[in-house]
């Protein structure tokens, strides 16, 4: 066992004490605690994404389907005859029109979403925050939409869009006007798929910067009311800063999840009308498993997905430290 | 507490009625669908697609008696109860050890722990689901709920974990140095000390865990073939064919569903109030 | 997962032609006699099952009953699967040879494909399959890949013109319309005396065979390995379906939740007429309009300037290749494939036999609705039984989307599709 260098290290509670040197230093310096808390964790991560991970850039790197990557089963024997292509599968999908336009509109709708989300959600969650009336009653309805299961969600959701039966449509006639097909029109499909995944992802975004606002100290708001500051002036001077840790974290997973949010397209419009709706993540299911499924194909897309995803996060964090954030 | 603290509370009456008005305008927002839900719920079977506006429509609790009688509903309940109340506790845990351990602990690569849970969020599983499966039957932990927990874990905890570092982060470093000096190990600090001022981010924590087991249908219909595994997601999809769709079972059973979920909420709230006010008095 | 092959996933079609020879076929493939005593079968078979589970699965579990009494030390494990999942789970868990049911309800379509990959037991010869002559040729050629066979057929359908008698009546209509041409002038009439719609469409790839095989065309061209999609015949189909949109004969029809919408429509009396197959007929008459069954009317579909046809679906029980219970599969897939069992089946919730020997059967005559759709079959096309069947749909149903919106013409949208299909099928021309 070593003990631990102490470094200053970008993580934040390094200024709070651990150059202290002393018994406490000794101990807290023993990795073995530490590395004995993380490790169930990254087992299971290893295991349970490692190895698919891992399976998955070998596959991309080949021309496997499921006709050919051999298997017996019963008195059926199928030889094994995928070959290594090297980077076809990826020069294919990266000069194929279509993921440029996936990429696009899957940018615009992750960029929207976690917009949204977190606009919306800090609203409320600053709102909820007050002293105020009914307080408790507020916060249990806005978060009723996280207790409705995604899949159900998007059926209701459907339902109210429904172009002739649905209820959207059905007060646009009672207010005389027309109705609209939500998501018969690409652009209205769109935003329909916008505010359905709005709608499922706020009480996320809210409760977790809700749980960041109720962890900043009373007494900096009291000590900045009594210099004078506006109400503005300490939202901008004490709130943000302090939900700096959970924003900067729920922003980027947010990010994540959005950008392969699955279900919501997948059972709102499928895609529709046309693949106009269809996400990188979706169209690459579709493109994969539809039939007799093409698990190089499929790999490789994932691959792609991944790599995107990680420079982001690079380029995320880089920002973030070049801020001054402990990341 | 001082007079000041008790006028940051006050508002002019305006801004008080500008608040509500926002919350209130978001509440219908947030409620109608699951009002529609609700509504939808009490119709007959074939109540829910009309060609007129109906709010309600022969209301009645048929659906429910159906679907707690006519369907495994039960069965599915109690699988569910079980996989996801087993998500949120190993998932509580394991977020909250790993979380405290980065945040605490100047370990070689404490960094890259947190990263590398990141990076398990970017793969896209939906795609890689074949491997995943084939992992699951290898194991021997297809149709097991123990099987589907782990899965979930993939899922939960490393967004939990990045916030219980966040809020680990907020604990005073001195707490746990009280606790060693009272002789306590780390293991000691970390459960006896730190675990118990720590409330509101476990509840945050355990209610996403539980959520996220509780309406996940992808792992769930894949791993859970066996109709007496089968959870609440998976049975659900039971009620919406492709030609037909029992929208009276569908849209009952999901108003069941959301009840647990809010209970477990208000369980949460309540812990998350007691999290607030024990962090008051410290203060 | 849902819906990876579209709506036709639910759907079947028979021929009846053959039917003349049918009942002589007798004995042909005696089961190799490993076996002394079928009864003493004894193992576990799990069967996932694809029908409705509140109104179509209860005729399965009492015909599981039956088996169960017959051969005492067999076991089925009955479970039932969404048919627009099952065909994903199925490849899922037969791949990896875990967790893959003994017999699986398959489509027609998906027969072929998992036959392909290995997945699906030959059944040739074995006790699975009884009287091969005796099944109606458009449902067993679904059943054979590579010339082995790899499933028996268990109920067949197709597509129907379905429509409002009152409706059509008050329009000055007795008599459903047999042509395309005839069938505008109904809508229209329908539209202008009585209010309602005239034709509700479904925007599904499923729903448009019937208007290309009217007018000649079809998707491929399987004895050639030929791409005929984008052909003049096809063309002209997608110009009629344009026209009836454009003329208002037809309204334009939701992209999403179509089937519902088009479904609800005619229920409400809403709309007069609709393209749908038997598997609707329940539904439908849950709806205010045909609470007077007789209100409701089955015709076959229009014909086009070269015939009337609609596509061939239905579906047939299948055995995993993997299974440690071959023995009890064959006798399960055996017994749930008799005439008595498609009899029963017909009888009690309308599902098309694919026996011969079923129709004369006296409980299947006696089903009005049954008995309806019989001459309906003779109209019905087998589609491509290939293993990138399944494939087809979605191009086409993009496609369809496009010209519903306005977004394509029917030229343009063909050669899209087209485009697309060589993609798939990359040795075909």
């Amino acid at each position: 066992m070593t003990v631990s260098t102490g470094k200053v290290t970008a993580a934040g509670e390094s200024a709070r004490g651990r150059e202290r040197p002393g018994p406490l230093r000794r101990s807290f310096g023993t990795h073995w605690y530490a590395w004995a808390m993380v490790t169930p964790v990254l087992v299971v991560m290893l295991v349970l994404i490692g190895w698919p991970l891992a399976r998955g850039v070998h596959l991309s790197l080949t021309d496997a389907t499921e006709a050919n990557i051999g298997r017996t089963i019963g008195v059926n024997v199928i030889p094994a005859s995928y070959e290594f292509v090297g980077l076809e599968n990826y020069a294919r999908i990266l000069t194929s029109g279509v993921f440029w336009d996936k990429l696009v509109w899957t940018v615009v709708w992750t960029a929207a979403c976690v917009a949204l989300h977190y606009g919306i959600g800090l609203g409320l969650a600053v709102m909820l925050n007050r002293r105020l009336r009914f307080r408790s009653v507020y916060r249990v309805l806005l978060i009723l939409p996280w207790a409705v299961p995604a899949f159900v969600a998007a059926f209701i959701w459907r339902y109210l869009y429904n172009s002739d039966y649905g209820v959207i449509n059905g007060f646009l006639k009672m207010a005389g006007l027309g109705g609209v097909g939500w998501l018969d029109d690409p652009t209205t499909a769109k935003i329909a798929v916008i505010v359905v995944n709005v709608w499922i992802g706020v009480p996320f975004m809210m409760v977790a910067l809700l749980g960041g606002l109720q962890s900043i100290p009373a007494e900096l708001y009291e000590a900045a009311e009594v210099d004078g500051a506006s109400a503005w002036q300490r939202f901008t001077a004490i709130t943000l800063p302090g939900l700096r840790q959970v924003s900067s974290t729920v922003v980027l997973l947010g990010t994540i999840w959005t950008f392969n949010m699955f279900p919501i397209i997948f059972l709102v419009t499928r895609g529709g009308p046309g693949s106009e709706t269809e996400i990188l993540v979706t169209y690459a299911f579709r493109e994969a498993f539809t039939g007799i499924r093409n698990y190089s194909g499929s790999a490789a897309w994932g691959v792609i997905i991944l790599a995107m995803l990680v420079v982001l996060a690079v380029g995320y964090r880089r920002t973030l430290r070049s801020q001054g954030d402990p990341w | 507490m001082s007079t000041r603290t008790r006028r940051r509370g006050e508002r002019g009456p305006l801004a008080s009625i500008g608040l509500h008005a926002g919350l209130l305008l978001a509440v219908a927002v947030s409620l109608f669908p699951v009002v529609w839900l609700v509504l939808t719920s009490l119709k007959p079977r074939d109540g829910w697609l009309s060609t007129e506006l109906q709010f309600f429509n022969d209301s009645s609790l048929d659906n429910y008696a159906r679907v707690l009688t006519e369907t495994a509903f039960p069965q599915w309940l109690l699988n569910s109860v079980l996989t996801a109340g087993l998500t949120m506790v190993l998932g509580v845990f394991l977020a909250a050890t790993t979380g405290y351990a980065v945040s605490r602990f100047r370990f070689p690569g404490h960094r890259s722990v947190m990263w590398l849970l990141l990076i398990t969020q970017m793969f896209p599983v939906a795609i890689l689901i074949v491997p995943l499966y084939n992992l699951m039957a290898g194991l021997g932990l297809l149709n097991q709920i123990p099987g589907l927990v782990i899965a979930y874990m993939t899922i939960a905890v490393p967004f939990c974990a990045w916030m219980m570092k966040s809020y680990f982060d907020t604990v005073p470093i001195e707490i746990d140095q009280a606790g060693m000096v009272d002789g306590l190990t780390p293991f000691g600090t970390f459960w006896r000390v730190v675990l118990p001022l720590s409330r509101p981010g476990i509840a945050v924590t355990a209610f996403y865990c539980f959520m996220t087991a509780w309406g996940e249908v992808g792992y769930a219909t894949v791993f859970m073939s066996q109709e007496d595994k089968r959870t609440l997601g998976v049975g659900l999809q039971q009620f919406i064919g492709q030609h037909w769709s029992d929208w009276g079972l569908m849209t009952a059973s999901a108003v069941l569903i959301a009840i647990p979920a809010g209970v477990v909420f208000l369980l949460v709230q309540r812990h998350l109030i007691t999290g607030l006010t024990a962090g008051a008095t410290k203060a | 997962m849902r819906r990876l092959l579209p709506s036709a996933a639910a759907v079947a079609a028979l021929v009846l032609t053959v039917s003349a020879c049918g009942g002589g076929g007798g004995e042909t493939a005696a089961p190799p006699a490993q076996v002394s005593d079928p009864s003493k079968v004894s193992g576990e078979v799990t069967w996932w099952d694809t029908t409705r589970p509140d109104s179509e699965g209860p005729t399965f579990q009492a015909l599981i009953k039956e088996f169960q009494a017959k051969y005492p030390q067999v076991k089925v494990n009955y479970v039932n699967v969404p048919s627009d999942q099952a065909q994903n789970q199925f490849q899922t868990a037969a791949q990896a040879g875990a967790g893959a049911p003994d017999v699986i309800r398959s489509e027609v379509a998906w027969t072929s494909q998992f036959a392909s990959l290995g997945y699906l037991q030959p059944l040739d010869g074995t006790r699975a399959v009884d009287r091969p002559d005796d099944f109606l040729p458009g449902p067993l050629s679904s059943t054979e890949y590579n010339g082995k066979t790899y499933a028996v057929p268990q109920v067949t359908d197709t597509l129907a013109l379905i429509y409002n008698k009152r409706l059509l009546k008050e329009a000055g209509h007795e008599e459903p319309p047999k042509t395309i041409a005839e069938l505008k002038r109904t809508a229209l009439d329908v539209k202008a005396k009585t209010g309602a719609a005239g034709l509700a469409l479904n925007v599904d790839s499923y729903f448009l065979l019937p208007f290309m095989y009217g007018e000649g065309g079809d998707l491929l061209d399987v004895a050639n390995k030929k791409i005929v999609v984008n052909s003049p015949a096809n063309v002209k189909a997608m110009e009629t379906v344009a026209d009836l949109i454009s003329s208002g004969a037809a309204p334009k029809p939701a992209t999403t939740e179509s089937y519902a919408n088009a479904m609800t429509a005619l229920k409400e009396g809403k709309a007069a007429m609709i393209y749908n197959g038997p598997w609707a007929l329940s539904e439908i008459y849950q709806g205010k309009e045909f609470q007077d069954k007789k209100n409701l009317g089955i015709a076959p579909v229009p014909a086009g300037s070269v015939k009337a046809a609609a596509p061939t679906g239905g579906w047939n029980l299948a055995i995993y290749a993997g299974s440690k219970n071959i023995p009890a599969a064959y006798e399960f897939v055996r017994f749930m494939t008799t005439a008595e069992a498609q009899a029963k089946i017909a009888k009690e919730i309308s599902l098309l036999p694919t026996r011969t020997s079923a129709y004369s059967d006296p409980d299947v005559q006696g089903n009005p609705d049954v008995a309806v759709f019989k001459p309906i079959m003779d109209t019905a096309v087998p589609r491509p039984w290939i293993p990138e069947g399944g494939q087809l749909f979605q191009p086409l149903l993009e496609g369809y989307q496009s010209l519903v919106g306005g977004k394509s013409g029917p030229a343009d949208m063909l050669k899209t599709v087209d485009e697309q299909y060589r993609g798939i099928m990359k040795d075909w021309s």
